[in-house]
């Protein structure tokens, strides 16, 4: 290994982490932003509880509210990668339903006005 | 093409869609990280970029693609144009990597596999929008063990191969 390679790594683990204390300041949502097909089609008031149903390019998406967060409960997928995440509740987590075309953004209303 | 390293070009491709089927089997991280896997597959690639060149290791990594794309999930579906653009980006940046001899096998390892899911990312931004970014931070991270791992299996393969093959 040569001192350039030790430079690399170091350089992708600074940048990376980095990131990660920019992006994910952890701070608790209040809305869940639904997307299909990367178009906003449905917002959720986590305090609010509830079981939400939108459609997806493959069928019916079932999403969950309640004091934990927001999950997808069922969905038709070949891996079900996105009921399997489980609850998300930080600001910027995303569920990403790719063959659903689906995706899940938690909001903060603050935040996001100074984003936009 | 000569027939002998035909014949090796083959077997080199068969053996990189056998770790492809392989590595989807561990089930590290698998659900957490939608889309972070070894890549072992990539061993194969560098090992014909350092003994053959740019020109066979883009065949056998197209080539290599399309045949995954065939036996599992399909081709031209979504994760099958992942693989692709992953597969091409990351070939692309290596080599010019290799090029400027600044970093060793390792170093070269690891990029590719960061590019490998930067392109991933690239073409997952296209179909879903830009919630796919926010994996960036994670898989940058999560590409330098694998890279390195994958480097240092290659580099041991190259160095007893490089008579051989």
């Amino acid at each position: 290994m040569k001192k350039s390679d030790v430079i690399l790594i170091i350089t992708i683990l600074i940048i990376s982490s980095l990131i990660m204390l920019i992006w994910f300041k952890k701070k608790e949502g209040n809305k869940a932003i639904v997307y299909y097909d990367s178009k906003a089609i449905l917002q959720l008031d986590l305090k609010q509880n509830g079981i939400y149903e939108v459609e997806g390019a493959k069928g019916k998406v079932k999403i969950e509210v309640n004091s934990h967060g927001v999950r997808v409960v069922a969905e038709n997928s070949p891996y079900h990668i996105c009921s399997r995440q489980g609850y998300i509740k930080k600001s910027y987590e995303t569920i990403v339903c790719l063959p659903n075309k689906i995706v899940i953004k938690i909001a903060n209303e603050e935040i996001d006005t100074v984003v936009r | 093409m000569e027939l002998r390293k035909f014949t090796r070009l083959s077997m080199l491709l068969a053996l990189s869609v056998v770790l492809n089927i392989i590595e989807s089997f561990l089930p590290i991280f698998n659900g957490m990280i939608p889309g972070f896997k070894l890549g072992l597959a990539n061993i194969i690639i560098l090992l014909t970029l350092y003994i053959y060149g740019f020109k066979d290791a883009i065949y056998l990594s197209v080539s290599r693609v399309f045949l995954v794309g065939i036996l599992r999930t399909g081709v031209f579906s979504i994760t099958f144009l992942f693989s692709l653009s992953g597969a091409i980006f990351s070939l692309l940046v290596m080599t010019l990597v290799k090029k400027t001899n600044f970093f060793s096998l390792i170093g070269v390892s690891i990029i590719g596999s960061l590019c490998h899911s930067v392109g991933q990312i690239l073409v997952a931004i296209l179909f879903t929008g830009n919630g796919a970014i926010y994996y960036l931070p994670y898989i940058m991270l999560l590409s330098v063990p694998t890279g390195i791992l994958t480097g240092l299996i290659s580099k041991e393969l190259v160095n007893q191969f490089k008579n051989i093959l």
